[in-house]
């Protein structure tokens, strides 16, 4: 039988502090479902900016020589939605679920370092500030692109503190990444609850377990490059500069030493929320449930040996391994899809909001797929690289993966989160503007881009004859703006009127349904149930439909 | 016709199809390197389409047949976990598919990557924030653009041109879209492409490289001449 009582101890707050309430108690907390929705909250603002931002460009484009932004802004606008989004926006998001759900999941009470846990948020923050900051400067933000390459981030071509303020917020947004991962491994190395082992880890957590690694191994790099190129600016070290003897393609190393294994850094949580979705909507266990997590460390190991399919054109780097390792990516990426279409064949779906977000991200993310061997291959990169079918690519799977997942994971959890249930029809007016929007703005970017449209030009010429898509474009972009008001709305609704959930409103099958929703501060007030296999809520809640082969 | 046989051109048939309609917007390519790139283009959208199709399906039939409707029991459904042999297969196929793929994307780049020994012409291009410089090496010709006025790069036809490629001061990227093909310039690297243009003809060219404030306006053009128009227009501009 389980003994709950010898779990090892966390820290917990000194018996002499008085509680902190309202406000204070958020600004104080090292709790880690209070910094979770902290880290949930600001990423959604930060979306909020991200989107405005891209609302601009869209504008800008949405038909051929206009001149609404100036070249100067536009270049701010992408450089800064691209870092806002991938590092402020999708990456916060996906930290602030780790943090409110891994613990719950393992039967932890707490992270293992909730102070440091506390400090890793509160440097997001800051970082998110001081970056757009950089708006507030006379010569605006950052304007060299997300990845910044060399040397035209140097004194002389990007001068102004916009860029430096970039920097410092890449640094400490490193920084805050690693604290997180450490956090993250130790907990999940630590603080299971007894018969909790590995292998019965629910897959949203043994995806972050996963993440964690892959931030340990490229978040320092993206900080250390950061150093570097502060240094380049500011003490003359010429380390990517060719004139002083330094190598501008070392930075394009170091920094998708990080950029690649980034990708996967954002997907991956997102793709373990929708493992979770699939699993509990079907009334089903996750189909190849040790194939899968295998797969996950596959794609882990892969990831950080691609980077270079980002520089196929410049002509330094080995086009066959890099294309190659590249396509295995795929290999690993497959056995998820048809491990999900196994997870829900035989089921009982049960159309609600997760799974139709569920189903979307299948449809979208598959395509984003689809195009990824396609720029694996050096001689197809060669044309497409750097042009819109780069960015349609990306948008798909990071919109298609990370976003959709961004909102499947507050469909599923927000329930857990506030005790309220989120509205039906909202949830579906929102999914469906935000769908059709998705493939309106970046299904005519792959044909853009084919036709030679390269990215990051502030306006196209009549003659290119690239008006109609960018027209179409535009208005899907703009349609996904509005889906942002029945999502907010929806919240802030049901915040206050939304039905209650209850316990475990999805017949949910690891241990966060365990608990009360909103959960006790000190997450478990009832013993745990006995954990036999990767969903001891199922297993207690349904003792005759244990999957085969668990006791 | 037997019914075997049916298939068979039903098959054909759909792969003839899609294979017409694979370009996507892929512009029709002008030189021999850039055919091999489209030929190869098609195998992979042909190959992806099949995937796509054969996952797509699967996807909308599992949501379709396995909705919970009236009449669905209430106790949960079949608990299977673990197929071993299936899963298998599924991580064994794409594997072969991935390296018949991974085979033919390294012919054809070695294919397109190719340098030969003795090019017929050379041609060394500067990019600069925001222009290109184009010099005839032999024939000691240079075209420079200026912001207002944009570069002709003038080539001959079945000729094996050599482009050198260097950067003045940032990293640019050297793209014609009708050749189907890239090249980066970067500072303190030379790196160089071969093209054998088949059709005369004129076509844009552009950075695709971000290159700073007027990257977008960092376009270029390219004419395509048969040989002896070609040469008529070296005379005119040497004579200058």
């Amino acid at each position: 039988m389980t003994v709950i009582d010898t779990r090892p101890p966390v820290a917990t707050p000194p018996p002499h502090a008085a509680p902190a309430t309202g406000v204070l108690a958020f600004l104080t907390t090292t709790d880690h479902k209070r910094i979770g929705l902290a880290y949930l909250v600001t990423a959604i603002a930060f979306f909020l900016v991200g989107g405005a931002m891209a609302g601009m460009m869209r504008a800008q484009l949405a038909a051929p020589e206009l001149d609404l932004v100036g070249e100067d802004t536009y270049n701010q606008l992408f450089t800064m939605h691209g870092t806002v989004m991938l590092l402020l926006f999708i990456s916060p998001f996906a930290i602030g679920l780790a943090n409110y759900i891994v613990p719950l999941q393992i039967g932890a009470r707490d992270m293992a370092f909730p102070r440091l846990n506390a400090l890793g948020y509160w440097l997001t923050l800051f970082a998110g500030i001081v970056m757009l900051g950089g708006f507030l400067t006379a010569d605006g933000a950052a304007k060299f692109g997300w990845y910044a390459y060399a040397n035209l981030t140097d004194d002389v071509r990007s001068p102004g503190i916009g860029g430096d303020l970039w920097i410092v917020g890449i640094a400490l947004l490193g920084l805050s990444g690693v604290m997180t991962a450490v956090n993250i491994v130790a907990t999940v190395s630590r603080l299971r609850a007894p018969g909790m082992t590995f292998f019965r880890m629910p897959i949203f957590t043994w995806n972050w377990f996963v993440t964690s690694l892959l931030i340990l191994m490229t978040f320092p790099v993206l900080t250390a490059a950061g150093v570097m190129l502060f240094s380049d600016r500011h003490l003359d070290s010429h380390i990517f500069d060719p004139v002083g003897g330094g190598y501008p393609l070392l930075w394009q190393h170091l920094f998708w030493w990080f950029g690649h294994p980034e990708v996967y850094i954002l997907v991956l949580p997102f793709v373990g929320v929708f493992t979770e979705i699939f699993a509990v909507v079907s009334r089903r266990p996750v189909f190849g449930y040790k194939g899968l997590v295998f797969a996950t460390i596959a794609i882990g190991f892969l990831s950080v040996g691609v980077w270079a399919h980002h520089m196929f054109t410049t002509g330094n780097v080995l086009l066959p391994f890099f294309s190659g390792m590249t396509m295995l990516i795929a290999v690993p990426t497959g056995v998820k899809f048809f491990n999900w279409i196994g997870t829900m064949w035989s089921g009982h779906l049960e159309f609600r909001l997760p799974l139709v977000w569920g189903i979307g991200f299948l449809l979208t993310f598959l395509l984003g797929g689809l195009t990824g061997p396609i720029l694996a291959a050096a001689p197809l990169d060669f044309h497409v690289s750097d042009s819109y079918f780069v960015v349609a690519h990306f948008h798909y799977v990071l919109l298609g993966g990370s976003m959709f997942g961004v909102f499947a994971a507050a469909y599923y959890w927000f329930p857990k989160f506030t005790g309220r249930m989120l509205d039906e029809r909202l949830g579906w007016a929102h999914f469906l503007m935000t769908f059709v929007g998705v493939h309106l703005t970046f299904g005519v970017q792959h044909v853009l881009g084919l036709r030679g449209m390269p990215r990051r030009v502030v306006s196209y010429l009549e003659s290119d004859g690239f008006g109609a898509l960018n027209l179409v474009s535009t208005i899907g972009a703009f349609l996904l703006a509005a889906s942002v008001v029945p999502f907010l709305w929806n919240m802030w609704r049901s915040l206050r009127r939304g039905a209650r959930a209850g316990d475990n409103p999805w017949d949910g099958q690891t241990l966060e349904w365990w608990t009360s929703s909103p959960p006790a501060p000190e997450n478990f007030t009832a013993p745990l149930p006995p954990i036999r296999s990767e969903r001891p809520v199922w297993d207690h809640n349904h003792p005759d439909a244990r999957a085969p082969g668990h006791a | 016709m037997t019914r075997r046989l049916q298939f068979l051109l039903a098959v054909t048939v759909a792969v003839a199809v899609l294979t017409g309609c694979t370009d996507a917007g892929l512009p029709e390519p002008v030189t021999e390197q850039g055919e091999q790139t489209r030929d190869l283009w098609r195998v992979f959208v042909v190959i992806a389409a099949c995937i796509g199709a054969l996952v797509y399906g699967l996807i909308v039939y599992v949501i379709v047949r396995y909705r919970r409707r009236q009449g669905t029991p209430d106790r949960p459904p079949d608990q299977r976990q673990v197929i071993v042999s299936l899963e298998a297969l599924y991580t064994a196929i794409p594997l072969a598919i991935v390296g018949l793929l991974l085979g033919l994307s390294v012919r054809t780049e070695r294919d397109v990557t190719d340098l030969v020994e003795d090019p017929d012409l050379t041609v060394h291009i500067v990019g600069f924030q925001w222009q290109w410089q184009f010099t005839y090496v032999d024939e000691d010709i240079t075209v420079t653009g200026t912001p207002g006025e944009t570069p002709e790069l003038v080539l001959p036809i079945d000729s094996t041109v050599r482009f050198d490629l260097e950067s003045a001061d940032v990293v640019h990227s050297f793209w014609v879209p009708k050749f189907l093909t890239k090249m980066d310039l970067i500072p303190g690297v030379e790196n160089s492409i071969d093209v054998r243009v088949t059709e005369a003809g004129t076509w844009p060219g552009v950075c695709s490289e971000f290159c700073g404030l007027e990257h977008w306006r960092m376009t270029f053009t390219v004419r395509a001449l048969p040989a002896e128009e070609f040469s008529a227009w070296v005379d005119e501009q040497v004579d200058r």
